[in-house]
């Protein structure tokens, strides 16, 4: 028994989700039940990742899993290597918080119980899609999965019972629908031009053809930049962002900026360094565009992010910021640059969670959303007022929080080419981001409180936010297994 | 100038392909009206699909189904069958971009973008309010 | 709609068409078609019932809690497809491979698990199909 699992555990973590995602609007009377059934998944799915990234790491896991025993010109395969289960690793430890937080809470932000459940059904099938867009080797396969996590994604925005959010979701869908287009496109010219949608085959093939046909290679580059990055929120394209996350219940804003636009990222990765080489996009300069997108969206989205008002926008905004780091990040073209990106990844994941959450628990205990109304927090709701305070720390860069590690090897990857303009930046951008998290603890704990009744949340939310706290302060402290995953994952993709 | 004519002609359903793409993409960009946005990334798709289903295909090349004859030139099936996936996804972005935009409409009263956009300030004043 | 010839018309076609659909679910595997067009002209059978006869009708024969089942377990279905591979310890979703006998090509059985996949895919786009025009057709009162 154990062996089948070990054999087939990538399909498990995949249909994990989905096959609870079917079983529970069919139980969707009985919240009781469905809230166990999503923390037993949580935790099967946690124990699981733990067990691919041990095997990983050890090697006792072949890398390619074959659908249906079929071989891979032929057949859909599923590449089971470092940064596929550094992404499940990450996703696993962001969903467990998110279910414990979910407990009980949420049908005052949702509208009814039997909401609830196509809520939770939702944010089961973007797991599975995210699982999926870690593990797939095929190219035809990331664009439905792709499709499953935005119209899942739209979902979740548009689940919030509020005036305001079918237009934000209509918005996000519109957008992001256009991006898919752009993404199919993208994998049409490569799939002509290569005639494989298998990653490696289309590699290889691709390498060799691309002289002859190099303008097709550099538009097919530039629509899956411009598709992925809308889904992504690279900086120009990243309108449709601030309202979908800010106007998404709690739990959901968690998710979105935590992971589904990772996973956009994690695809764009797999298509830029797996199918196409590195060399290949510096060739075509599109690294360049990567870079200069990256830099302007940490400077301006940071200085967007210090006029908002409301929390969750400004935390939105902050999103867009984080994310022009992993551009950045990915633009360098070196070993530490990329295992900086990974690691950042994982931090920003954990640290937008922990925020979101604890900052969606201050708004609707409190009733309040912009930052000013929240003066002199921290004495009602103190464990929700640390989590923030220690989840900014750690956004901000400081030392011994998960964020510094990621920084500082952006930093060195960008003095390791030679790049001192993005050096800068990346530490121009600590600062702005202390610019907007700080006044927030500022006026939570050093302002007279005008906020009369307010209390922590009950056991399972405060669970969720000391878990994703802990593991903010333990990404900082010993970084070792994730770092050395993202190390692996980036040498992985850089050498061919 | 002849042989880029030529080459247009031979290979002219990538000619339409691009049209559909663009008109799409110009519709979802310049038009105002919600349905006209969705029928523009309709429309655009439409493009992607007739891009992919025209790589697939032979002149004169058969069906694909197997038959005992070995001179048979078939056409690339593949591409079809992936089409149909996405042709599905569309229907399902369809259906549910139609049923956000009854929501819309019954909160603003209208499915003008622009109009929405200079009402939202008010909705929002309203439900803090309330 | 209240016309006699309209009624009399559909209640005699109704039946043929969802039998023509699940001929067509059913030979998905082996001949064009499949089920995904299967599904969707059975649901065609049943949206024709609700515009003609009302919505009222069509939902007490085919209620609510019957479509939420069939949308779950359709899926579901295919999950567990999907997993018959994997308990005889080859990949998932294997047919062949997981000693399934695919007997003379041509035939229904020529398909193997897909023939059964697609039974459960048919059902599920049925049910998806009928619940979209429901709710839709609720929109509308």
């Amino acid at each position: 028994m154990p062996a089948v699992i070990t054999a087939n555990l990538p399909v498990f973590l995949i249909i994990l989700p989905l096959i609870a995602a079917f079983i529970l609007p069919t139980i969707a009377r009985r919240q009781r039940l469905q809230e166990n059934l999503l923390l037993v998944v949580g935790s099967l799915g946690l124990l699981g990742a733990g067990y691919l990234v041990y095997l990983v790491m050890h090697g006792g896991i072949s890398s390619v899993y074959q659908m249906g025993g079929w071989p891979a010109p032929w057949g859909i395969e599923l590449q089971v290597d470092n940064l596929a289960s550094f992404f499940l690793l990450v996703v696993a430890l962001i969903i467990l918080p998110v279910f414990l937080y979910s407990r009980r809470n949420m049908a005052e932000e949702v509208g009814s119980r039997e909401k609830v459940a196509r809520f939770y059904v939702l944010i089961l099938l973007l797991i599975g899609a995210l699982a999926g867009m870690a593990l797939t080797n095929d190219l035809f396969n990331v664009y439905v999965l792709v499709e499953v996590a935005t119209i899942s994604c739209v979902g979740l925005v548009s689940s919030r019972n509020h005036p305001l959010s079918a237009e934000a979701a209509f918005r996000y869908l519109i957008l992001a629908t256009f991006g898919s287009a752009l993404i199919l496109g993208g994998i049409g010219f490569i799939y002509i031009i290569t005639g494989h949608l298998n990653m490696g085959f289309a590699a290889q093939e691709l390498v060799q053809v691309w002289q002859y046909r190099p303008h097709v290679v550099w538009m097919a580059l530039i629509f899956l930049l411009a598709g992925f990055g809308i889904k992504a929120a690279l900086f120009p394209l990243h309108l449709w962002l601030p309202d979908a996350h800010s106007i998404a219940p709690t739990p959901a804003s968690a998710l979105l900026s935590g992971l589904a636009v990772k996973g956009y990222l994690i695809c764009l990765f797999k298509f830029f360094y797996r199918v196409a080489v590195p060399f290949l996009l510096q060739e075509l300069a599109i690294d360049k565009i990567m870079k200069w997108a990256g830099l302007l969206g940490i400077v301006l989205a940071s200085l967007m992010a210090i006029r908002q008002d409301e929390l969750k926008r400004r935390l939105a905004f902050s999103t867009v910021a984080q994310i022009g780091y992993l551009f950045l990040g990915a633009s360098l073209m070196n070993t530490r640059g990329l295992s900086g990106t990974f690691f950042y990844l994982a931090s920003h994941a954990v640290i937008k969670s922990a925020l979101f959450l604890s900052a969606g628990m201050m708004i609707s205990v409190t009733g309040k959303k912009k930052v000013s109304q929240l003066a002199g927090i921290g004495k009602k709701m103190p464990v929700t007022t640390a989590v923030f305070t220690i989840a900014s720390l750690g956004l901000v860069g400081v030392p011994l929080f998960s964020g510094f590690v990621g920084k500082w090897y952006l930093l060195l990857g960008a003095l390791d080419s030679g790049d001192f303009l993005s050096a800068l930046v990346i530490i121009a951008g600590s600062v702005l981001c202390a610019a907007y998290l700080f006044p927030v603890v500022r006026l939570a704990y050093f302002e007279p409180a005008e906020i009369k009744e307010a209390q922590d949340p009950g056991i399972p939310q405060k669970l969720a936010l000391v878990f994703l706290a802990v593991l903010v302060v333990l990404l900082g402290v010993m970084p070792g297994i994730v770092l050395e995953l993202a190390n692996r994952a980036a040498l992985d993709l850089l050498t061919p | 100038m002849r042989i880029l004519l030529e080459k247009l002609l031979i290979n002219y359903p990538f000619f339409f392909a691009i049209i559909l793409f663009v008109m799409g993409a110009f519709t979802v960009l310049t038009r105002s009206n919600l349905f006209k946005k969705l029928i523009g990334i309709n429309i655009m798709e439409g493009g992607i699909f007739l891009f992919f289903v025209a790589a697939g295909n032979i002149k004169g090349g058969a069906v694909p189904i197997l038959v005992d004859n070995p001179g048979v030139t078939y056409i690339n099936p593949l591409t079809s069958a992936l089409m149909l996936t996405g042709i599905v996804v569309s229907v399902s972005v369809t259906a549910f971009a139609l049923a956000l935009i009854v929501r819309i409409y019954k909160i603003y009263g209208t499915t003008d973008a622009r109009r929405i956009a200079e009402m939202r300030k008010e909705v929002k004043e309203r439900c803090q309010q309330s | 709609m209240r016309d006699f010839v309209l009624k009399r018309v559909v209640a005699v076609i109704i039946p043929f068409i969802s039998l023509y659909g699940f001929y067509v679910i059913l030979h998905g595997a082996i001949s064009p078609g499949g089920s995904f067009a299967g599904g969707i002209i059975v649901a065609l059978s049943v949206i024709a019932f609700a515009t003609i006869f009302g919505l009222d009708r069509a939902k007490e024969k085919l209620p609510e809690k019957i479509l939420v089942w069939t949308d779950s377990y359709g899926t579901l279905w295919y999950v567990l497809m999907g997993l018959v591979g994997i308990v005889k310890g080859v990949p998932f979703l294997s047919n062949r491979l997981a000693g399934i006998n695919l007997g003379v090509p041509g035939t229904l059985s020529a398909g193997g698990l897909i023939a059964l996949i697609g039974i459960g895919v048919g059902i599920r786009v049925a049910s998806t199909m009928i619940t979209l025009f429901f709710t839709m057709m609720e929109e509308e009162k």
